[in-house]
Order: C-alpha cells, then sequence, then structure tokens
C-alpha cells in the first residue's frame, strides 16, 4: 500500500493526465447529448454575441470609410437608373413612332436626335445615323406630327439636318382645304411660328387649315404635315400668312429620315438643282 | 505561487476569449497564432507540469465551449499543458532570464506542435491531407505563435522570467 502510494505521488501528474484524457474522450464521445450540445450552443451564442459586438463597434469606427463606400455604390446605382430611363425613354418614343399608323415607318430610317444647335438664328440637328445607316443629302427628316427639316451632310455614322425652323430653310407647301399653295420659311424669333409667302390674295386660306409639303418641292415627299395657320395678314398682292408647326422642336429626341426622291427629270426640266427650293 | 492561480484563472477565460474571438480570425495559410499554447507552456513551465496538464484541460474546454468542439479542444490543450510540462524549471532553480526564455519557447514549439497533431488527427475541416496539417502548417503555427511569444515575453514576461 506505502509502494502505491509512493508510486501516485510519483506520478500524480501522469495519472492527472490520464483522467483528463478519459474525461475529454468521454466527451467527445457523448458530444451530440443534450446536455453538451446546449452548452456548445450556449457557448457559440455567446461567441457570435461578442463578435457581433465588436463589429458593431468596428462599424461605429469605420463609419467614414463605409459612408464613402456606400456614396461610391450610390453612384454607381445612379448612373445605372439614368441609364435605364434614358433608354426606356428611347424605347418609349421608338415604339411611338413605330407605332404611329399614319406613316408606313418599314420605308423609313430611325435616328436619334444627338446633338443640337440652337441659337437666335441658326439651328442645326445632328442624327445618329450616317452614310453607312442609307442617309443622303437632301433626305426629308419627319416624325409622325409633322416636317423635321432635311439633310444637308452627311458623315459615316452621323448626319445634320437642317431644320425648319432655320433661316435658309425653304419648302413648297400646299393647304389641305383650299389648296392655297406657298413656300414654308422661318424669319427667326419663336421656334414654333413659320412663315408662309406667296399665297395670293385671291385664295380662300382660313385659319387652322393644315398645311402640307407638296408634290412641287424637289427633296420632300408630298403630304407630310407642316402646321396649323395662326395668322393670316393681306398685303398688296400676296398674303402674310403664319403658322404653327406641328413638331415640338423643343421635345425633340427621335426622327424618321424618308428616302430620297429620285426625280432627274424633273429637276432637269425646273433647271435647278436640289440644295435650293423653288418657288411651284 | 498558489496564492497566483485564481489571477492565472481569470487570465485564462481573457486569453480564451481573446483566442476565440479575436486571433482565430487572423489566419495566415489556414493557421493562426495561438496565444492560449503560450500561456499554458508560460503555467506549465512555471508552476509545473500537474498545473499547466489542469490548466490545458480547462482552457480545452473553454475554447471548446466558444469554438463548438469540445471534447477534442479539451484533449488537445491537456496534451499541450502536459508536454509543455516537461519544460518546467523548478522554483528554486538559479536558471538565467535567458534559459527560461528558451524553455519557454521550447516548451511553446514543441507542446503546440503536439497539440496541433491531436486537433489534425480528429478533425479537419478544410480536407487538407493531415501529413500536410501536421508538419506544414503544424510548423508554420507554431512559427507564428513563436513570434507573438516572442512579443509577448518582451513586453509582458519579462518579470515574471528575471532569474
Amino acid at each position: 500500500m506505502q509502494k502505491f502510494f509512493t508510486l501516485f505521488v510519483r506520478y500524480n501528474s501522469y495519472l492527472l493526465f490520464i483522467v483528463y484524457c478519459c474525461i475529454s474522450f468521454l466527451f467527445i464521445k457523448f458530444q451530440d447529448r443534450e446536455l453538451l450540445t446546449k452548452l456548445r450552443t450556449n457557448g457559440i451564442e455567446f461567441s457570435a454575441f461578442i463578435t457581433d459586438k465588436m463589429m458593431s463597434y468596428n462599424y461605429v469606427l469605420h463609419l467614414k470609410e463605409e459612408n464613402d463606400r456606400l456614396m461610391l455604390i450610390n453612384t454607381d446605382l445612379l448612373s445605372r437608373v439614368l441609364n435605364t430611363e434614358t433608354a426606356a425613354l428611347d424605347n418609349r418614343n421608338r415604339q411611338k413612332i413605330l407605332a404611329d399608323t399614319t406613316l408606313n415607318a418599314s420605308k423609313f430610317i430611325m435616328a436619334r436626335v444627338v446633338n443640337r444647335k440652337f441659337s437666335d438664328r441658326e439651328n442645326m440637328l445632328l442624327i445618329n445615323a450616317g452614310r453607312s445607316d442609307g442617309i443622303k443629302k437632301d433626305m426629308t427628316v419627319l416624325t409622325p406630327q409633322g416636317l423635321v427639316g432635311r439633310v444637308t451632310t452627311v458623315s459615316e455614322h452621323f448626319a445634320k439636318v437642317m431644320p425648319v425652323i432655320n433661316t435658309d430653310f425653304k419648302v413648297s407647301v400646299v393647304s389641305d382645304k383650299s389648296n392655297s399653295m406657298g413656300l414654308l420659311s422661318w424669319n427667326g424669333g419663336r421656334e414654333f411660328i413659320a412663315q408662309i409667302e406667296n399665297i395670293p390674295i385671291s385664295s380662300s386660306l382660313k385659319l387652322n387649315e393644315q398645311f402640307l409639303t407638296s408634290d412641287f418641292s424637289s427633296f420632300s415627299i408630298r403630304g407630310i404635315p407642316v402646321g396649323k395657320v395662326v395668322s393670316i395678314k393681306p398685303d398688296k398682292l400676296f398674303y402674310t400668312v403664319e403658322i404653327r408647326l406641328a413638331v415640338d422642336f423643343a421635345s425633340l429626341t427621335h426622327v424618321l429620315i424618308a428616302p430620297l426622291k429620285i426625280e432627274p427629270e424633273k429637276l432637269e426640266m425646273i433647271g435647278e438643282n436640289s440644295s435650293g427650293e423653288t418657288f411651284p | 505561487m498558489t496564492k497566483k492561480y485564481p489571477y492565472y484563472i481569470s487570465i485564462l477565460f481573457i486569453v480564451a476569449l481573446v483566442q476565440e474571438l479575436g486571433l482565430s480570425h487572423l489566419t495566415f495559410y489556414h493557421v493562426s497564432p495561438d496565444i492560449v499554447t503560450i500561456f499554458l507552456a508560460f503555467i506549465s513551465v512555471t508552476i509545473g507540469q500537474k498545473a499547466g496538464t489542469s490548466f490545458g484541460f480547462f482552457a480545452g474546454l473553454l475554447t471548446g465551449i466558444l469554438s463548438g468542439n469540445m471534447g477534442l479542444n479539451m484533449l488537445a490543450r491537456t496534451v499541450e499543458g502536459f508536454i509543455a510540462g516537461f519544460f518546467n524549471i523548478p522554483e528554486d532553480s538559479h536558471a538565467t532570464t535567458k534559459q527560461k526564455s528558451k524553455r519557454l519557447y521550447g516548451a511553446i514549439v514543441t507542446a503546440g506542435f503536439c497539440a496541433n497533431a491531436v486537433l489534425v488527427t480528429g478533425y479537419n475541416p478544410l480536407a487538407l491531407s493531415p501529413a500536410y496539417r501536421i508538419f506544414v502548417l503544424g510548423f508554420l503555427e507554431s512559427l507564428i505563435t513563436l513570434i507573438l511569444a516572442f512579443i509577448i515575453t518582451r513586453l509582458f514576461l519579462k518579470k515574471s522570467l528575471a532569474g
């Protein structure tokens, strides 16, 4: 017995080690028991709680960086929203033009107005369709609402359009009811009002009559609405007529480009090149 | 020395928390420094093997509760404390600080390596090969724990290890 106790005292650290190992093995064996599972679950919960608190302090400490990061995300999202909204608006405008039954849009080339130079005396549009899309000089530019202008310069992917509200623009027009013919021009000033010259006093033109492009035009196809008469002032021989243009140039986003009128014989007979417009 | 037990027990709690909630997240090539190993090696080297084994057992219990793997942690930490106990310096020894420090480092490397081997045999969450985990990752863990031990002895244990 004495010997056993001596051995025990001498090697008690080994015994202690064995006891602890046995307990550890018991823990491993019974680790799925309810008590141990509960203990483990509570431990993990406590650990998670502390980590969460630490993270929240960390969050407060790094609030500035977080704000900067969120601001960056916000900027990115804003640009995406703007892009999406622009695309949706473009699509709506495109659909609106295609849905218009008064025009056979399949023959036309559709383009978007990408730039606009507007001053008191000068007004030019830039569209995103060019030579590669089949655009040629002097093609008629229109919308379902009415005449926009004509193509003056064409590059590979873009074209410059001289709109109706340009002092150099002239087109032969005819009224739908009284068949009064005249020459449409724009003298500057308000962008929704244009003038029609050379309508004889003898014509039976009335207010609100609609003017359309006539067949006399050297570039424009006939029947495109131009505007409605808002004012008629008699002069010595002719009326001075003001019309309200059919197209709202302030909100112009998409246009159609009509195929070029090919009438070389007519031009030859008139003796006029296609860049100018003569009075019928 | 026994008067210091409550103090060491409270330190054990703090060390276990720091390890499980902080240092275990600082992984470098799948391994992280182990402050519990340093603490157990210090206890075993300065107090004795029995104390080291007992502290190891309870350290395993605490870290096991926090990590969710009790039995294996208890076993590994018990082995750790027990192995480190072989590097014990008796209280009446005339070892210099340098000698004590060397023993402490030896205890950390050896005990840490053995504990890692025990853990590897029982738990393999990354499905790495056991040989790789024992020898490569075990060596890496011992190395970074040694670096941490070097810093801790310089900052906090200089007085305790004074000759």
